[in-house]
């Protein structure tokens, strides 16, 4: 994937960076407005994570822009702005999602794998992942052309491992992806534990081998192996 | 009461009372002047028939007098007192009326002999000018008393206009609405300095309304991005090999601080945004099928917890905004699972006039007075003790009202529309 990151503060930036690059994704950075305009009239991006408030400018300009210039790259709004407007403004300009700031790199990653898959030209839906084939569209996952019968929240959560293969995922990202920030849960996020037993059995049984391995007690991670 | 009509009516009443009490003194000080003026008339008859008599030793005849009535009568000479005045009636003989009259009485001695003299003057005129005088007055208190009724009524009702303009601008007045206020121009100095007032005063509140907005949105920025760089850190910290569970255990921790504190930011900031009505969209919102879906969100935590729900649910429409009605039924629901025992029970109900939610939990009743307070949380409460708080305010901002009780080992919240 070729990425490009317009967001002014540097720590993020390298944090993103170094986790995205991690995947062989190209990721360019522009760290104020102009620069920003400047690379998005001269390239194309597979996506743009573009934070609203830079030096020089307003980010909404950035999505006019693209907009006026017909561009067709996916944009991933991210703020620190928590507000309605903003959400509801950045998608009508065309941007694909919005995600506010603070917010775990796995729910980044995620968010920008599924912009790029719908975005894709060649209209592919599927993932694939050694003996695993997730159609997107169908919502259907097969291994070894048996097919898996998983509850939705199973399924997302197989998507966003995918999306973050060789990756610590925590518990608390998994949570906030499956049920969304603005339920405001406790901190036991035990019940997780559950959802992941359960699609590893279902995996286990249909003759997957076991991708998905407990990290220190904070998160998982989903590898070959 | 306007202040028109109180002060025409304390006008109108104190012009009376003035008015009426000048009336009396006026009736009386000219009654005063004129039988004043009749007794001295009288004594200068006295004078005249006390000369008469010491000329020619006699009386003079009673009936040569035209414009008064003169008698005498024979008196022991011990019986004479002095001169007195008094009422009386006169008799005029030529219209043969009875008037009021007015007599002097005195003793005269003629002859050696003591007369007692009576002369009585008509007192008609002077009493029909007393009268016309009265009557003149009265008019002109009656004329007086309209004119200022009218003239308060009609001049003070446009007088008052630019007031009543100005008030009616206030009261369409509103923060976030673009419209600015507008004045009438006015010549009263008064309404000049309102209106300046007021326009300046709309424009500060504006202008620190705006400042607040922008605080709040940097205020967010500005602690959201750290937050944002920690997490990042955190995220990217646990890619590096090789961690202990003992490590990974206080790398958690770390990752519930920064989570509670950015959802302790957002909720602020969501709090003060309701306060300052800045979020609008309000849209009619189908609370039915609307908790039906935010139970079937949580439906993984409820089982997990042990809860049973069970719903009596008919449909009702309340005119909100979806992202602050979002916000309420998660509150309720994640309070009453938090909250809750294991295994527990929550009840939901819901019909035209309100919303209940029921749930098992601790059997104690909450400080009633302080439950919706900020930061209030039980012992044993791991919330950010907000909840409640932005339930309620979200419920006043729409005109809701939330109460809590609590009864038979149920603490019950309900919302009455």
């Amino acid at each position: 994937m070729k990425l490009l990151l317009i967001e002014d503060e540097q720590s993020l930036r390298e944090s993103i960076l170094t986790y995205f690059s991690a995947e062989g994704n190209i990721c360019e950075l522009a760290v104020d407005f102009q620069s920003a305009m400047e690379k998005i009239s001269l390239y194309q991006y597979d996506c743009i994570l573009l934070d609203l408030t830079l030096p020089g400018g307003e980010g909404m300009e950035i999505l006019r822009a693209l907009k006026k210039l017909n561009k067709k790259d996916g944009v991933l709004i991210i703020s620190a702005r928590h507000s309605l407007d903003d959400k509801v403004d950045g998608l009508n300009l065309g941007a694909d999602d919005y995600l506010v700031k603070p917010f775990h790199l796995s729910e980044l990653q995620a968010r920008v794998t599924a912009i790029v898959r719908r975005k894709s030209f060649d209209g592919n839906s599927t993932i694939i992942f050694n003996e695993i084939s997730i159609d997107t569209i169908a919502m259907k996952v097969t291994v070894k052309d048996r097919m898996l019968n998983l509850t939705k929240k199973e399924f997302d959560l197989l998507v966003y491992f995918t999306a973050n293969q060789r990756k610590v995922v925590t518990k608390n990202a998994i949570a906030e992806h499956l049920w969304g920030d603005e339920i405001d849960l406790s901190d036991d996020f035990d019940f997780i534990y559950t959802h992941i037993k359960n699609l590893r059995k279902k995996l286990v049984e249909a003759g997957c081998k076991d991708y998905i391995k407990s990290m220190y007690g904070v998160g998982y991670k989903f590898e070959n192996i | 009461m306007k202040l028109s009509s109180r002060y025409n009516r304390v006008n109108i009443l104190v012009s009376l009372l003035v008015l009426l009490s000048t009336g009396v003194i006026y009736y009386v000080v000219i009654h005063f002047i004129l039988t004043e003026k009749l007794d001295r008339d009288l004594r200068i008859e006295e004078e005249e028939i006390r000369a008469y008599a010491e000329k020619y030793h006699k009386l003079p005849l009673a009936g040569d007098f035209h414009d008064q009535k003169v008698s005498y009568r024979l008196v022991n000479p011990s019986d004479t007192t002095g001169r007195s005045f008094g009422n009386s009636v006169y008799l005029n003989e030529k219209e043969h009326e009875k008037e009021p009259g007015r007599s002097l009485t005195t003793f005269m001695k003629v002859n050696d002999q003591v007369f007692e003299v009576s002369v009585t003057k008509s007192r008609l005129e002077a009493e029909d000018l007393v009268r016309i005088i009265f009557l003149i007055s009265l008019l002109i208190i009656i004329l007086l008393l309209l004119t200022l009724f009218l003239v308060n009524r009609f001049l003070l009702n446009s007088l008052w206009k630019p007031f009543y303009h100005i008030l009616d601008q206030m009261k369409a007045f509103n923060l976030t609405g673009r419209n600015e206020v507008k004045v009438e121009q006015s010549k009263i100095d008064e309404f000049v300095e309102l209106n300046q007032a007021v326009l300046l005063m709309s424009q500060r509140v504006k202008e620190d309304y705006k400042e607040l907005k922008s605080f709040t949105d940097n205020a967010a920025h500005e602690m959201m991005t750290p937050l944002a760089v920690i997490n990042s850190k955190l995220d990217t910290l646990l890619q590096t090999e090789g961690f202990s569970d003992q490590q990974g255990e206080l790398i958690e921790d770390i990752y519930m601080a920064v989570g509670r504190l950015s959802r302790l930011n957002h909720s602020l900031l969501l709090l003060a945004k309701i306060e300052n009505n800045m979020i609008k969209n309000e849209e009619p919102i189908h609370l039915k099928p609307l908790i039906e879906q935010k139970l079937r969100q949580f439906q993984e935590l409820l089982q997990s917890a042990e809860i049973m729900v069970s719903t009596q649910l008919t449909d009702k429409e309340v005119l909100m905004s979806k992202y602050l009605a979002d916000i309420l039924f998660n509150n309720l629901i994640s309070n009453a699972i938090r909250h809750n025992v294991k295994p527990g029970h929550i009840e939901v109900i819901l019909n035209a006039s309100q919303l209940v939610f029921k749930n098992t939990g601790i059997t104690m009743a909450l400080d009633g007075a302080r439950t919706f307070e900020r930061f209030n949380k039980t012992a044993s409460s791991d919330g950010l003790g907000l909840g409640l708080a932005i339930s309620r305010q979200i419920c006043n901002l729409y005109g809701f009202s939330m109460t809590y009780a609590y009864g038979a080992g149920q603490h019950t919240f309900t919302i009455s529309f």
